[in-house]
């Protein structure tokens, strides 16, 4: 009964159960959306984690008046965007990113995933940013087409049909493998 | 399905990571240690505050107070004049959060308040005590139903103005509420609720309108306060009550039966033993006669519906279904009658939807196309509704499957949008191509058709072999 309010009070007044209660609740749902939005898991760790201390040094002047599943969300697709930013302007080019898992690492260490998840996540690094986008935001961020519009600057259609021809694209390269 | 869909189910569904326990546990223990530092290197305070010597001064506090005044008023006026604040639902939960007392007024459609309620609400959201007030026309049209309840936090008492008695319960025995948990109700305002309409009006004065689920209705906003001003035809204010507002007292000349544990031993009245006992056996019977109707047995569920009489007031309606079912159309026409009394004697909306739709088909079937017209035209709007806020459809479900009751069959927004179209088909013999398996876009288009379709005066012809629209079989 909403938690997330008793939480956020709890969390600005120092709890550090609160702060490890609000980690294991959306930790995972942030590591999805990160690795749908990024090519290489080992970023989305990085980007989950700098999400976290950062949310956590926050407390002090802590004062969300909102959605903290939202705001921890927004947090990542930020922070997601600066670091995308950040390798186009590198010499290595995205694609040519580390593998999205380290076979020398036990699973207890990384992320874990299923062989399927593998396979949508090796169709979705595939598409085009601005498609991966629209597709990881609205279907693992729950995001509304306007919202993400707004944070593309874009227009509503743009991102509809952004979001229409990235799915085309994965059911092509998925090819049967979509499960019945 | 399309393989469209399939891939968005796939990537809702099966697309998801986990941290393993150790990379769980590092990235954790990272973020606490960030917070522990942070914990640390607080500022302490340190030499004298300015602010603090200033405000030894008595004439320096009141000059600091009136600059801060000053500046509030300065910027919620400057505020107000450059950037009309967006409102966000979250803002009402917010609100909602420092609540403490409710107070509760419904009111039927000449403005008769039909019930009066008073909430104490504690810290953790839940209702500490609670008052009820039934008005004395309400009591005159249902002479055994409590003219007053009080809880006091202990105990309940029930004011029964037909035998001059008070009973009084444990409250963990007997307790009454308003809409059931509260916390759950908000929760689901933030989840699920929908702005409808910014900076409209209700009854003249300045609302936002907001569409409630678990309240089934439409809701009104506060823009100042963000909290919730009317939720369909009930008003809300905050107010606290005035003193005794819950203290259990007992009128002169009434009885005491006191039934909380410990409570000395003395003799229950015939009368409140056959009460309870017949209670308990409409009781049963109506939960039987829902189970039967879930399983399609309609002959026993009319058997049981017909023993639950005047125990709950859905129970004429499942009657009437359950004699739908087994073709006795007049039956189930007079039983959805009665239900309209029901509710129009507890000076409640007569517009059920629901019991529209259900009495129109079974004039349809009865051969008076007359009433049929009029029954299912006056639902229309309330069904095509449904169509963007599924959750307004959840009456509907209800009266098909009254287990939903007990938590079984509740469905998803997409099935009743999908069970909707096909009543809307099924009256209308219309077909706009809604489509499960079609794109969103498609759908949209379907939707906007069934809008117009009514907009342009929507004519009822009842069609029973109306193709259906299959529901995805995931």
């Amino acid at each position: 009964m909403l938690e997330d309010e008793v939480l956020k009070w709890q969390f600005k007044c120092g709890s550090s159960q609160a702060l490890a209660r609000i980690y294991d609740k959306y930790v995972d749902s942030l590591l999805t959306l990160a690795a749908g939005l990024l090519n290489d898991a080992h970023e989305a760790e990085d980007v989950v984690q700098d999400v976290f201390v950062a949310f956590a040094r926050s407390a002090n002047g802590f004062t969300l008046r909102g959605n903290l599943k939202a705001y921890l969300t927004t947090a990542v697709v930020n922070r997601v965007r600066d670091r995308i930013r950040r390798q186009q302007r590198r010499p290595a080019a995205l694609n040519e990113a580390t593998p999205a898992r380290r076979k020398s690492q036990s699973p207890e260490e990384q992320l874990v995933f299923t062989e399927y998840a593998g396979r949508l996540h090796e169709a979705i690094k595939e598409l085009p940013h601005e498609q991966r986008e629209a597709i990881v935001l609205r279907l693992k961020g729950n995001m509304k087409f306007r919202e993400i519009a707004r944070l593309q600057g874009v227009s509503i259609n743009t991102v509809q049909g952004r979001y229409r021809y990235g799915l085309q694209k994965l059911r092509s390269s998925l090819n049967g493998e979509v499960r019945k | 399905m399309k393989p469209e869909d399939r891939v968005e189910k796939a990537i809702r569904e099966e697309f998801t990571f986990a941290a393993g326990s150790k990379l769980r546990d590092r990235m954790l223990t990272r973020a606490l240690d960030a917070q522990e530092e942070c914990r640390k290197s607080r500022p302490a305070p340190a030499g004298p505050a300015i602010g603090r010597t200033t405000m030894k001064s008595p004439i320096a506090k009141l000059a600091v107070a009136a600059a801060i005044l000053a500046a509030v008023v300065l910027s919620i006026s400057l505020w107000n004049k450059s950037t009309p604040a967006a409102y966000a639902l979250d803002q009402t939960i917010e609100a909602l959060q420092n609540v403490r007392f409710l107070h509760i007024i419904g009111r039927d459609d000449t403005g008769r308040i039909k019930d009066e309620r008073w909430i104490e609400i504690g810290m953790d959201g839940r209702q500490v005590r609670y008052r009820q007030q039934n008005p004395p026309w309400l009591i005159e049209q249902y002479p055994s139903a409590p003219a007053k309840v009080i809880e006091d936090g202990e105990s309940t008492a029930v004011y029964r103005s037909d035998k001059q008695a008070v009973i009084l319960y444990d409250r963990k025995d007997m307790q009454y509420q308003w809409v059931g948990e509260l916390g759950k109700a908000f929760e689901n305002l933030r989840q699920e609720g929908k702005i409808l309409e910014e900076n409209t009006e209700y009854q003249g004065q300045p609302a936002h309108k907001v569409w409630w689920p678990y309240m089934s209705a439409e809701c009104y906003i506060d823009p100042q306060t963000k909290l919730p001003i009317a939720i369909g035809d009930t008003e809300l204010s905050y107010e606290q009550p005035s003193a005794g507002t819950f203290e259990i007292t007992i009128p002169d000349g009434y009885a005491v039966l006191d039934k909380r544990p410990g409570a000395p031993v003395t003799s229950v009245p015939q009368w409140l033993l056959d009460e309870e006992s017949a209670q308990a056996n409409k009781g049963q019977a109506f939960h039987d006669g829902s189970v039967a109707f879930a399983g399609g047995d309609y002959a026993e569920a009319a058997r049981q519906f017909e023993m639950a009489l005047g125990w709950d007031s859905w129970a004429p309606f499942w009657l009437g279904s359950a004699y739908y079912h087994l073709g006795k159309y007049d039956l189930a026409i007079y039983n959805y009658n009665k239900e309209f009394d029901i509710w129009a004697k507890s000076g409640s909306d007569s517009k059920l939807s629901y019991c529209s739709y259900a009495r129109g088909l079974a004039y349809a079937c009865s051969g008076n196309l007359e009433a049929a017209q009029a029954d299912l035209q006056a639902c229309l709007p309330d069904m095509i509704r449904t169509l963007r806020t599924p959750s307004g459809g959840q009456m509907f479900e209800y009266a098909e499957n009254p287990m939903i009751r007990y938590g079984k069959g509740k469905l998803t927004d997409e099935v009743m949008v999908i069970k909707m179209i096909n009543r809307l088909r099924l009256v209308s013999g219309q077909n706009f191509g809604y489509d499960p398996a079609a794109s969103a876009e498609e759908n949209e288009l379907a939707i906007a058709a069934w809008e117009q379709w009514l907009a342009d005066g929507g004519s009822i012809n009842v069609t029973f072999d109306a193709p259906p629209v299959v529901e995805s079989q995931e």
